[in-house]
Formats: structure tokens, C-alpha cells, sequence
């Protein structure tokens, strides 16, 4: 076949899905594949859940007999994965823009500057991020410090810094958890959670679990809006009248996918839930384009996102072979 | 070049360097100062900065541990032509000079502005009776390029526009403009030309107010002595002007509740939607802004001083806000919001724009109500001010030929001409290639860069207001650390102190002024 791109492939995001999507490439003989990460490593997620003080085991290997592991146990697993290969990995790189029909991404890095790269077959596997404070629709009320999601705690943790000592999270799925866990593991008091829902969003056998380390309290609430407070740093919240104290605040949980290259670019997404349409094939809008992992929406563990990389991949595959 | 003034913070904690800390009063020197203006918003930094044009020993008093963070940071950021202002008011006249010189001023200062235009929009037949009296008004103000346009005209230059739409009126010079950078811009100046500025210091008395040498005593216990004094404090200044003696006047904060929409809605509309007013507001608008966003707002809800959460958002007035502002606009209901936020108008009584000069007290003037076109009037109002100061508060001044009134070409901002853009700066500096912050796409160059200009902000938000750094659709789950790392890495203080706004607001609760 005589192409005038620059790569077979082209992966958005190294963390667990884009992984998959290109191990399972170059495993079928695909070769020239480029992987590019705004991060400074590969792993995405889960290379943000350190091992030392205030480690908990948050990520599970289903396929190993559902063993947990660190979050950075599991991302070294992966970039072992790529080490063996000689498939191209662009870190500190953010892709700024797509060209759906031109089959290009423009992205930046420290070395490249910007540059433009195109390929016959791109996959997105951007990830997601916490829906934020305005997008929560009920949340308002002050705008102290120490108002942090659960990335920014993840990133204190690299510091070896506890920015909270009396935590209150609002969110109560598994991140929300699993925050609680790691908190207390450094030292702080059990959290108050406190959700917009009757029952912790988190099912019970994944809370059982976190009770190993601690034990939080969880408020649901069906209110209207839910208040934070504080003049200087978080001083608590406000929902129905009451009043719980804190001294710094996690917002927590409540998945959007990173879609946005997409939605600027043209390919079909929806958007207020940021979720791209996807055929049966795992394609985008435009031939050529896929996407894997936790961006194509809802909350998936890494592993999972891992195989759905590799299932993504197949789809590739047969569009390559098919041109 | 001349000589730059000095900048102190008064910022208590051990890890702030060493070289701009505010110990004594004795760092600022014995002369007297000719002139010291209390309040760096808007206002007092434009008056700051033309005043540095002249040979004067001026003061820039503000207790905020950045310029710009009172009233001023939280406004819609539109350069108004005053065309809907009250006729034959000194808001009218400051404003339409202003508008006029804005373009020009801007490109000095290097603050991104972009002349988009605004409708007023009527949507029913009550509404559409009044577009004649605001075309009239208008022209009576001196806005002669506003033009009346049918129904049919407003759809054909604005399709997403409601389909209700029964005409409007279209006033071309009004323009988007970065408000952030506006009182960074002023302050920079007016310093490098010789200006003292001191921050994180809260003027709380004036002794000797009759006398020709006043005293400043500040909350943090330190005594400056000025010849004069400006009391542009914004919703301060009613309570500064109980503390010197001056004329009674009332002024209560005025909250106004905005919507951001996420980049990809900013270019649904081009121009400014403004409803037809009423006599209390301009109303809900919505607006691109200069960074490619979508605003809608603001609310204006009156609450007295004694009202403690003033610069809260809440969830009811936000959805009225919605509401309002999807009748202009109905594909708003559509479009994701990524941040909220209020802002605080200073609302007097007595009127808009209440100056009184020699305010009971000789050499002191007092500045109230500078309610919702504060940001457009700054430079004319600055302007006034000091003819108030020569004229009646015998102040002597002669230009300074070698004060400068722009900024280099270097000063854009990041945000505005990306570093990255050009391979030979990130050759140079790797850093101008390695973003930070992910959604708005800002370089570690753009941080260290702000870092190290004149100012030295140190405070997480004086960073995100400058680079924009955290103000995209994550609000930075990404960037606030790693951020929040460069400024201690860079200068030198831990990382636990770092703070969002200065002591009180560390990020960790582990800093010291928590223990
Ligand atoms: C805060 C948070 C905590 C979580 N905690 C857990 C947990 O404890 N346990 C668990 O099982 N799951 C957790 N998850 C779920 C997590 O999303 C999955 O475990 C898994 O990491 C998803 O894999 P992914 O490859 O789809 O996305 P990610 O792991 O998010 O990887 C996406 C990668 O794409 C990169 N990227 C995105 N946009 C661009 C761009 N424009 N240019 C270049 N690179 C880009 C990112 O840097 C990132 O490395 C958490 C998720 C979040 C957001
Ligand atoms: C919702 C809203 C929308 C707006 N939209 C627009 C618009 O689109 N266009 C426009 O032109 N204008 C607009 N405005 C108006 C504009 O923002 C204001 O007129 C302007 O910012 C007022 O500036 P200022 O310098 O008077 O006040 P401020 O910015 O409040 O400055 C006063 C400063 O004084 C300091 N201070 C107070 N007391 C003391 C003390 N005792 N010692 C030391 N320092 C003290 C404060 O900390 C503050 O920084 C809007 C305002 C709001 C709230």
C-alpha cells in the first residue's frame, strides 16, 4: 500500500487504553505507530497513585485472579509493555488540534515545538477528568483555597505533602473512596462524603474494601444546591440548613471524557456529556478516527480500559488492512 | 530611564523573599509623598500610571496581595461607547472619551482588545417601542455610529440570535478586552516610572487629616506620610471616608453572578447581546469574551455591607440567569458551563461617580460609585482626577521626560501570541514549549515569565489572572499543583505556603500559618 502518511498510527494519551491500542498493533505487525502524552511519563491515571506514605492499592487486575495493586505499579507495568518495542513515544506532548478529514494532529513539546504529524488510522484514548464545580450544576457558594480535586491531592502526594487534615469529599463514587483511604494512610481524619444522592454511588464491595484503612462518614442529600464555604480556605459546606466542618475540601469523582480535540475538530460529540458517538466498529464520526478507554464516557477501572484499548485496536486493524 | 519605585508586600511568614518584604516604614523613605492613592483597582492603577507621567512622589496603597482583585477582576470586560448612559452625567462624558482612546491605549499596554460590536436586542413589541429611545439616547451621548436594524437585519448578522427577535440596535465600537491585565498593565508602568507600591497593607486610619502632612496608619502597623490623598477604594471607600470625616454618602455591594461557557461556544455569536435596559442595570447580556469564551451575566442583587457572603455564587440565581439570558440567546441552554462566578459593584446613593474633593479635610479626595463602567472610564476618570488635584488640591506637576507609557512587544500575553508558535523561542527556551496547563494551552515560559515581571506576583490567582493558567474547562484538576510547583521552585518557597491569594490562603493545610 503506498501511503503518503506519516504513521500507521497515531494514539492520543499513554495511559492504560492508548497502551492497549498500541501493544496490540504492534503485536499484529502495525510498526509505525506514534503514541503522544501531555504527561511527563507514560500511564496516565494511574501513575498519579504513588506507592510511599499514603499509598493505598486503588487499581484491580481482574485478569490476575482481581489482585490490588498501586496505581504506579500498574502504570510501570505498562511502560515496560512499550519498552520492548521500538513504538515511538512523545512525552510533555499536548496535542493542541485535530484535522478530521486531513487525518493530522498538531501538537507542542519542549524539543519539537509545534509540529504537525498525520497517520492512516488515529485513536483517541484522551481519558476523562472530574466534572468541575460549575458543571456540577448544584455546587456554589464561596471560593476559598484548599477546593481541590482528586488529581490536584494525587499531585500533592508526589510532594510528599498532606494539604488536608480534616477532609470533607463531595462525591461519593470509588475515587471518592479511595481519596478517603489515601488521606487517612497519610494521616488525616476520616473524611466526611457527602453526595447529591441518597446512597454512596460506590458499591459496597468496593467500600468494604477502602474500610481497611478508613471509615467515612457519608451524607446523600437531595438538595437543590450545596454550599461552600470559607473566607480565606475551606471552612466546610452548607446543604439543607446544615453545616459540616473542614479544613480543605475534595471534589471528587463524576467522570467527563477529555473529548474536546474531538469536538473542536468536527467529529461528533455530545455536547454537554463531552460523550463522542461511536459505531460498532469503536470509529468516530470521520473513517479513520477511533477511541478507547474512559473517554468514550462512564467510569472504568484502568484494567478495563487496558482490554477495551486492545479491542479498539482490532477495529484498526481491520480498517488498515481493509485500505 | 527613570528610576523605579519600590515594591513591598507585607507578607508576614518567613519564606517570602527576603528583598520585597514591607518591615518599616522607613524602606518607603522620610520625604512625604505628594500623593497617595489608597485602592489599586482599576481606577487607582490608571491613576497611578498617568501620574507616573508627571514628577511626582506617588504612593499605590491596596490591601489585596495583587492589583486588580477587588471589584475590577470580576466585571463583564466590555469597553462601553456610553451610548446608554444617563445624558449630561460625568459617567457619560468620562466613558465616551475613554471608549474613544481605548484602541490606541491597549495596543500600549499590550492587553488584548477586539472591537466585536453590540446589539441591543428587543424581543417583544413593549421592547421594540424602546429601541427608539435608545438609538436617541445614544446619539445624545455622542454614540453617532449606532445604527437601527430590523428583525430580519439582526438575523441575517447574527443567526443563533432568539427567532423572536423584532429589531435591535447595533452600536459597532463596543469591545471585548482582557480585564485581567488591565491594573497589572497601569501598576507595571506607574512602578517603573518611579511609583511606590505597596500590597497586603490595609489603610485603617488617617491622622493629621486637616493638616498639610497627613499620616497613613495601615492594619499593619506601619505610618506613611503623604501630602495628599486619593481614596479610590471601591467598596471600601464609604468606610474610609466614615474613618477621615468626610461627606456623608451610601453605598451598599451590588452582587453580579456570571456563566462561562466553554471555548467552542464563544464563536456561536459574534457580537455583544445586550437586552434593553432598565433603569437599575444594562441587564443580562451575553457576550464572547476576548479569550474565546461565552459570558452571560451579570445578576444585580443589592445586599448591605453587613451581608458576609457577598462573593458567594448561588445555584437559584444562576438558573434565573440562564433563563434570562437563553431568551436573547436560546441555544445557551445548550452549552456547557465551566465556571461560575460573582463580582461586586459598589452601588452609591447618591448618585454615580460621587467625587468630592477636599473632602472635608484638605488634600483628600473621595471616589465612590464607580458602579459598572469603571473598567471603559478608567483612564479619562484618572485623567479628571488629576486636573481635580492641580486645580484644587494645589498640586504642581511637570512631565517627566523620561517616564515611559508602554509596554515592550514582549508583554503580550501568552495566551494571546503563543511562545510555541515559533520555533526559534523554543529552541532558545525549551519551557515555551512545554504546557502546563493543558486547556488553555499555557507554557511554563508564560508562569516564570509573570514571575519575574515587575509586579512579582506570587499568589496562584495573580498567576491564573495573568496566563490564564487554570481559568479553561478542567479549572485546573490538572495544573493547579504542578503551578503552584514552578512558583515555589522558581522563588524559592515551599510549596505548603504557596497560597491562592496570599497568608491565609496556602494550598496545604500543613503551612505554617495554619499551625
Ligand atoms: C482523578 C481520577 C482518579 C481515578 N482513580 C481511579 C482509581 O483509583 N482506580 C481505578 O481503577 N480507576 C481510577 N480512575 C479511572 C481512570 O480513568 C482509569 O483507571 C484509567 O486510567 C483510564 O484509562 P485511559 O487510558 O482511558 O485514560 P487516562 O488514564 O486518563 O489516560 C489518558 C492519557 O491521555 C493523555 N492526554 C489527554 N489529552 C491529551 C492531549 N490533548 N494530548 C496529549 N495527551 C493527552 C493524558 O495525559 C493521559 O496520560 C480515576 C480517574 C480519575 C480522573
Ligand atoms: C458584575 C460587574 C460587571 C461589570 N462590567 C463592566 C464592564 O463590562 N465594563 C466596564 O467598564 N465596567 C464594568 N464593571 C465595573 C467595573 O468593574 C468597576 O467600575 C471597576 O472595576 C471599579 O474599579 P475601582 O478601582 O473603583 O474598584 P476596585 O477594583 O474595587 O478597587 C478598589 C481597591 O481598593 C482596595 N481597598 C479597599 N479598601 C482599602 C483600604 N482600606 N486600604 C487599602 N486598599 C483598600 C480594594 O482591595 C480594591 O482592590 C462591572 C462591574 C461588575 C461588578
Amino acid at each position: 500500500m503506498n501511503s503518503n502518511k506519516d504513521y500507521k498510527a497515531i494514539i492520543i494519551g499513554a495511559g492504560p487504553a492508548g497502551v492497549g491500542v498500541a501493544m496490540k498493533l504492534y503485536n499484529s505487525g502495525i510498526k509505525s505507530v506514534l503514541i503522544l502524552d501531555r504527561n511527563d511519563k507514560i500511564g496516565g491515571i494511574p501513575s498519579f497513585y504513588k506507592r510511599e506514605k499514603g499509598g493505598v492499592k486503588t487499581f484491580m487486575r481482574w485478569s490476575r485472579g482481581a489482585y490490588p495493586v498501586f496505581g504506579q505499579d500498574f502504570a510501570k507495568w505498562l511502560e515496560k509493555l512499550i519498552s520492548k518495542t521500538d513504538i515511538e513515544v512523545k512525552l510533555d506532548s499536548l496535542v493542541l488540534e485535530i484535522d478530521a478529514k486531513g487525518k493530522t494532529v498538531t501538537f507542542v513539546n519542549p524539543k519539537d515545538g509545534k509540529l504537525s504529524v498525520s497517520a492512516e488510522a488515529i485513536i483517541m484514548a484522551s481519558g476523562s477528568r472530574e466534572e468541575n464545580i460549575a458543571e456540577r450544576k448544584w455546587l456554589a457558594g464561596a471560593r476559598p483555597s484548599r477546593v481541590m480535586y482528586t488529581k490536584q491531592l494525587l499531585n500533592f502526594d508526589k510532594n510528599d505533602l498532606l494539604p488536608i487534615k480534616k477532609p470533607l469529599i463531595i462525591g461519593s463514587d470509588v475515587i471518592a473512596y479511595a481519596a478517603a483511604a489515601k488521606l487517612k494512610a497519610a494521616g488525616s481524619s476520616d473524611a466526611i462524603i457527602v453526595d447529591n444522592t441518597s446512597n454512596p454511588k460506590c458499591p459496597i464491595h468496593e467500600r468494604l474494601y477502602f474500610r481497611f484503612w478508613t471509615n467515612p462518614s457519608f451524607h446523600g442529600f437531595n438538595a437543590k444546591t450545596m454550599e461552600i464555604e470559607g473566607k480565606e480556605s475551606a471552612t466546610g459546606i452548607r446543604v439543607n440548613g446544615e453545616h459540616f466542618d473542614c479544613d480543605g475540601i475534595v471534589i471528587s469523582g463524576e467522570l467527563i471524557p477529555n473529548s474536546e480535540l474531538a469536538l473542536i475538530g468536527d467529529l461528533k460529540v455530545n455536547v454537554l456529556s463531552r460523550i463522542p458517538v461511536i459505531n460498532k466498529n469503536n470509529q468516530l464520526s470521520e473513517p479513520g478516527w477511533f477511541a478507547a478507554g474512559n473517554i468514550r464516557g462512564g467510569f472504568h477501572g484502568a484494567e478495563w480500559c487496558y482490554f477495551n484499548g486492545k479491542r479498539t485496536a482490532v477495529s484498526v486493524l481491520k480498517y488498515i488492512n481493509k485500505k | 530611564m527613570s528610576k523605579s519605585g519600590k515594591l513591598l508586600y507585607n507578607w508576614p511568614d518567613n519564606n517570602f523573599d527576603e528583598s520585597l518584604k514591607f518591615h518599616d516604614a522607613s524602606q518607603l523613605g522620610d520625604i512625604p509623598y505628594d500623593v497617595a492613592i489608597i485602592g489599586a483597582g482599576i481606577v487607582g492603577s490608571a491613576l497611578a500610571y498617568q501620574l507616573s507621567q508627571y514628577k511626582v512622589k506617588v504612593l499605590l496603597v491596596e490591601k489585596n496581595y495583587d492589583v486588580g482583585e477587588g471589584t475590577t477582576k470580576g466585571s463583564s470586560a466590555i469597553i462601553h461607547t456610553g451610548f446608554d448612559a444617563a445624558i449630561d452625567t460625568l459617567e457619560s462624558e468620562l466613558v465616551t472619551k475613554a471608549s474613544l482612546e481605548w484602541p490606541e491605549l491597549a495596543a500600549k499596554l499590550k492587553i488584548p482588545l477586539r472591537k466585536c460590536g453590540a446589539i441591543v436586542i428587543a424581543i417583544d413589541e413593549e421592547q421594540e417601542i424602546q429601541l427608539d429611545k435608545v438609538y436617541e439616547k445614544g446619539i445624545k451621548n455622542g454614540v453617532t455610529d449606532i445604527q437601527k436594524l430590523s428583525g430580519k437585519e439582526v438575523k441575517e448578522i447574527e443567526p443563533n440570535v432568539s427567532e423572536k427577535v423584532r429589531g435591535g440596535v447595533l452600536v459597532p465600537r463596543e469591545s471585548l478586552a482582557d480585564p485581567f491585565s488591565a491594573s497589572t498593565a497601569f501598576s507595571e508602568i506607574a512602578l517603573q516610572n518611579g511609583t511606590d507600591i505597596i500590597l497586603g497593607v490595609e489603610v485603617t486610619a488617617i491622622e493629621n487629616k486637616s493638616e498639610k502632612i497627613k499620616t497613613l496608619v495601615t492594619a499593619c502597623g506601619k505610618k506613611i506620610k503623604t501630602k495628599r490623598i486619593v481614596n479610590v477604594a471601591g467598596l471600601g471607600s464609604e468606610h474610609l471616608a466614615r474613618i477621615y470625616g468626610g461627606e456623608e454618602f451610601d453605598t451598599n455591594p451590588r452582587r453580579g453572578q456570571f456563566l462561562i461557557f466553554d471555548k467552542y461556544s464563544g464563536s456561536e455569536i459574534n457580537r455583544i447581546f445586550l437586552p434593553i435596559p432598565t433603569a437599575k442595570t444594562k441587564g443580562v447580556l451575553v457576550a464572547p469574551t476576548i479569550f474565546g469564551n461565552l459570558l452571560a451575566g451579570p445578576t444585580a442583587e443589592d445586599y448591605p455591607h453587613s451581608y458576609e457572603n457577598i462573593s458567594e455564587t448561588t445555584t437559584e440565581q444562576l438558573q434565573l440567569l440562564k433563563e434570562g439570558a437563553s431568551k436573547l440567546y436560546p441555544k445557551l441552554q445548550e452549552q456547557p458551563v465551566i465556571n461560575i462566578f460573582a463580582g461586586v459593584r459598589s452601588n452609591c446613593k447618591q448618585g454615580s461617580y460621587w467625587i468630592r474633593c477636599n473632602d472635608n479635610s484638605p488634600g483628600i479626595i473621595t471616589v465612590a460609585g464607580v458602579r459598572s463602567t469603571g473598567f471603559t472610564s478608567s483612564p479619562a476618570l484618572a485623567r479628571y482626577l488629576i486636573g481635580k488635584l492641580q486645580d484644587e488640591l494645589g498640586l504642581n506637576l511637570e512631565e517627566d521626560p523620561d517616564a515611559i507609557d508602554s509596554r515592550p512587544e514582549n508583554k503580550w500575553p501568552g495566551w494571546w501570541k503563543p511562545g510555541y508558535n515559533i520555533k526559534e523561542l523554543v529552541d532558545e527556551n525549551p519551557d515555551n514549549g512545554k504546557i502546563v496547563c493543558f486547556c488553555e494551552q499555557i507554557t511554563k515560559a508564560d508562569v516564570i515569565r509573570q514571575l519575574d515581571s515587575p509586579l512579582k506576583p506570587r499568589t496562584l490567582d495573580a498567576i491564573k489572572r495573568r496566563t490564564r493558567a487554570g481559568m479553561g474547562r478542567c479549572q485546573g484538576f490538572d495544573c493547579m499543583v504542578p503551578i503552584a510547583k514552578i512558583i515555589s521552585d522558581h522563588c524559592k518557597i515551599p510549596l505548603a505556603e504557596i497560597s491562592k491569594r496570599g497568608p491565609g490562603t496556602e494550598i496545604s493545610s500543613t503551612s505554617t500559618s495554619n499551625n
